[in-house]
């Protein structure tokens, strides 16, 4: 049976570029992986919101032409899932033998706009027929999430703080971070009320980036620093939720046996952190006061990392990658399993990606 | 132009009248409308008026807005267990903070929900107010 390697990984520094378009930054972001020895079997672009960010779609087709390769090109786009989506797909088509190589590209502009114009980007992840039109916006979901998991597991705002405070701490070492300061208990607890209870530390800030991932079967032999395999990936998905997160559980529950030493999370708001992390273990209201057990997003995460949007998900793959061969130029986690699990900003779809040192 | 009529038109139903669908053979309600049921597969769906009458589960008042909201905010937001027994989130109107509450009856009525510009088209929905 074949096997399905990461043998390299790039990433820009999230940011605001505002120098640079999205075609820019997905060539800047491929180049670092490419070399003239390589055949490329597949382009596979990452991307959720091109046509209101950039007016642009047929973008795997141009950064194709753009890099000179003439091959198989498609853009995945699964909200802010795509990553994970896009990783799923290379990984499939690896598998079944008929390709050998795939370069997956994460991208995504998100940093040219006002707040309540990237609201409105955001937002077309809500149901068109009711909930878009009525003017909502995801974060007020999140919030009545946070509010119930508030009175349920009788805790209160502070308990939430803690997964903001590791972020930052975690995200200040990391030289790809969007916000690269650590960030004390108080400055979060006060920060702007988004959507009462949720804070503005509690959401993600949104700007610019580009990762790419380099996908092979085992028998492509490259001379890149460290190799990862992937164990294996899962899926699923369900309707919202406010006090589960079903597609996050059931998707783990197809490969708990894997055990993976290190995590790498969809933390869109707070409450989507401690949700995730109760659904693949942790104590039901508690897994935020026990975030020292566990070796969980040391990129930063959206928080800190920051929210590329459908680009997400290829800067987890590549942080993990880069943790398992010992590159991450951040703080260094200890093991050689690790698990990305990459969903919408609701949980509603999720995929979880295991990778395993070779 | 940024609202364009059939976008409108087409969703009447969801927007004005709560018009869910139900299915036939197990029971299920989904809304907004639609002709399948998720939960038994079955195409045998008719569709149903909701009451418009429910109870405040929870709420949450957002700051943040999108482009043509402005003038609403900040936005109340109830997620609502409706008599029919579906749960949903939407927008609250007509609130007197202090008058929120717990188990709140709170029953539907039609606003306007923004306009394309001073004297552009004009969208309306359903907003949640406290009976
Ligand atoms: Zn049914």
């Amino acid at each position: 049976m074949v096997e399905v390697l990461i043998q390299d990984s790039s990433m820009l520094k999230v940011d605001k570029h505002y120098e640079e378009g999205l075609l820019d930054l997905a060539i800047k972001a491929s180049k670092e992986i490419l070399n003239d020895q390589l055949k490329i079997d597949a382009l596979i672009v990452s991307n959720s919101y091109s046509e209101k960010t950039a007016d642009q779609v047929l973008l795997s087709t141009k950064l194709a032409n753009s890099l000179g390769i003439n091959t198989l090109t498609f853009r995945i786009e699964n909200g802010d899932a795509s990553g994970g989506a896009a990783i799923s797909t290379a990984y499939y088509m690896i598998k079944s033998g008929m390709i050998k190589t795939a370069l997956v590209v994460g991208v995504e502009k998100l940093g040219d706009f006002p707040m309540h114009f990237v609201n409105d980007i955001i937002s077309q992840n809500l149901d068109e027929k009711f909930s878009y039109r009525e003017g909502l916006i995801p974060q007020s979901y999140s919030a009545l999430r946070m509010k119930m998991y508030m009175k349920k597991y009788n805790v209160d705002y502070d308990y939430f703080t803690e997964w903001p405070y590791l972020m930052h701490k975690n995200g200040a070492e990391n030289p790809y971070a969007f916000l690269r300061f650590q960030a004390d208990k108080k400055t979060i607890s006060t920060s702007q009320v988004v959507s009462d209870p949720l804070r503005l530390f509690d959401t993600s800030p949104r700007a610019d980036g580009a990762a790419a991932i380099l996908m092979t079967s085992d028998d492509v032999n490259l001379k890149t620093e460290g190799k990862v395999k992937i164990a294996s990936i899962t899926s699923a998905n369900s309707e919202f939720n406010v006090l589960e997160l079903p597609a996050v559980r059931e998707a783990f529950n197809k490969t708990k046996d894997f055990k993976p030493e290190i995590l790498e999370i969809h933390d869109s708001y707070s409450i989507n952190a401690a949700l995730i992390l109760e659904e693949i273990g942790l104590e039901k209201g508690k897994s935020l006061s026990m975030l020292d057990s566990i070796q969980v997003n040391f990129s930063g995460g959206l928080k800190s990392r920051g929210y590329p949007g459908g680009a997400t998900g290829i800067y987890q793959i590549a942080e993990e990658y880069m943790q398992l061969t010992e590159k991450f130029p951040g703080k260094r986690a200890s093991g050689e399993r690790g698990t990305v699990i990459s969903t919408d900003e609701l949980g509603t779809t999720s995929y979880i990606i295991n990778l395993q040192r070779c | 132009m940024k609202v364009f009529p059939p976008q409108l038109w087409r969703n009447k139903e969801t927007l004005y009248t709560l018009i869910a669908g139900k299915c036939n053979k197990c029971g299920n309600i989904v809304f907004p409308y639609q002709e399948f049921c998720n939960k038994c597969k079955s195409f045998n769906i008719s569709k149903i008026k909701l009451s418009g009458k429910g109870t405040l589960i929870s709420w949450t008042v957002a700051y943040q807005n999108r482009p043509g909201f402005e003038k609403t905010t900040p936005i109340y937001v109830g997620y609502i267990k409706l008599d029919e027994g579906i749960e949903i989130v939407a927008p609250l109107t007509d609130v007197d903070e202090s008058n929120l509450k717990e188990n709140s009856r709170v029953e539907a009525t039609v606003r306007k929900l923004k306009s394309d510009s001073t004297n552009g088209l004009i969208e309306y929905g359903i907003k949640f107010r406290l009976v």
